[in-house]
């Protein structure tokens, strides 16, 4: 458990502490007194407000860096497939070599399908947000089988995601001859880093039995 | 529409803070879709409806509506 899940935990604690005292004793006094005491009123402002926004803050930050992981990824049924080949130790599939990172291997689905550039958090949470309306309308009750293969990504991925961290200006970069080549192409987004011949498919086992031959079969 | 007392108020606040709070701590102990989902609405939205509950009891208990009044009846008095 993080430290923010655990101050999250204590502040809602304290707060319930608060409120169910409040409650208790509230219910032995009855209504006799009719003004409320002002260190009532205080002990309330801490038990409604000041620690209940402290565990919701704490909370949300969790939630949102949760939100990024791989396992939240495949908390969803139709996404087990992706995010167990993203997992596999020995897979040469793009999604597990990026799995097996250090720095951000269990947050891989986020590092890579998340939108660069200034507004790029925003509007990957609203994408997921639209994630979660198409499961809840449309693929919420579709077989694993069929939604390996029938569930694609909405557009393509773009390069620029992978040149954010594999950037095409370094010597070493373009000390490969297919890189020099295929430079222009892969600045202009004609030519994916994912694609068959190059770097291949990202997820090959939700391929179509029809594409992998161009990926060189399956892995 | 007519609110209840300070008291009732205050104790339905209490109930509905009770009930805010698991929900919005749940996301941190089972870190999936719904429940943090869960946290981020129904939670904070039961969460912040029992603070405002709070804040209309010590509003009410301020006077701070009447004070008002009795200010802005005091500037219409014409003056002698």
């Amino acid at each position: 458990m993080s430290m923010l899940s655990g101050m999250a935990m204590v502040f809602a604690g304290l707060s319930a502490a608060i409120l169910s005292v409040h409650l208790v004793r509230g219910r032995n006094e009855g209504d006799n007194a009719r003004t409320i005491p002002s260190t009532t009123k205080l002990w309330l402002l801490l038990g409604l407000g000041v620690f209940p926004i402290a565990a919701a803050g704490s909370a949300n930050v969790a939630g949102f860096e949760a939100t990024q992981s791989r396992a939240f990824c495949g908390s969803c049924h139709v996404m087990i497939p992706h995010a167990a080949e993203a997992s596999m130790p020995e897979s040469t599939a793009l999604s597990a070599i990026h799995g097996r990172n250090a720095s951000f291997g269990k947050d891989n689905c986020y590092t890579c399908h998340k939108d660069y550039g200034m507004y790029g958090f925003v509007l990957t949470k609203l994408g997921g947000m639209r994630h979660v309306y198409l499961y809840l309308t449309e693929y919420h009750s579709m077989p694993l089988e069929e939604s390996r293969h029938a569930i694609r990504i909405m557009k393509p991925m773009p390069n620029s995601t992978c040149t954010s961290c594999h950037t095409t200006t370094t010597p070493g970069w373009n000390k490969v001859s297919a890189h020099a080549a295929a430079l222009p192409n892969v600045r202009s987004g004609e030519l994916s880093c994912a694609s068959p011949g190059c770097h291949g498919f990202a997820h090959p086992s939700t391929k179509l039995g029809k594409e992998l031959p161009l990926d060189g079969g399956a892995r | 529409m007519k609110l209840p007392e300070d008291r009732t108020l205050l104790r339905i606040a209490c109930v509905m803070g009770l009930l805010a709070l698991p929900l919005m701590v749940w996301s941190v102990l089972e870190p999936t879709v719904w429940p943090v989902l869960v946290a981020l609405t129904l939670g904070q939205a039961i969460g912040t409806l029992s603070f405002v509950l709070y804040l209309v009891v010590v509003v009410r208990d301020l006077d701070v509506v009447k004070r008002f009044r009795g200010r802005a009846a005091a500037r219409k008095e014409p003056t002698a």
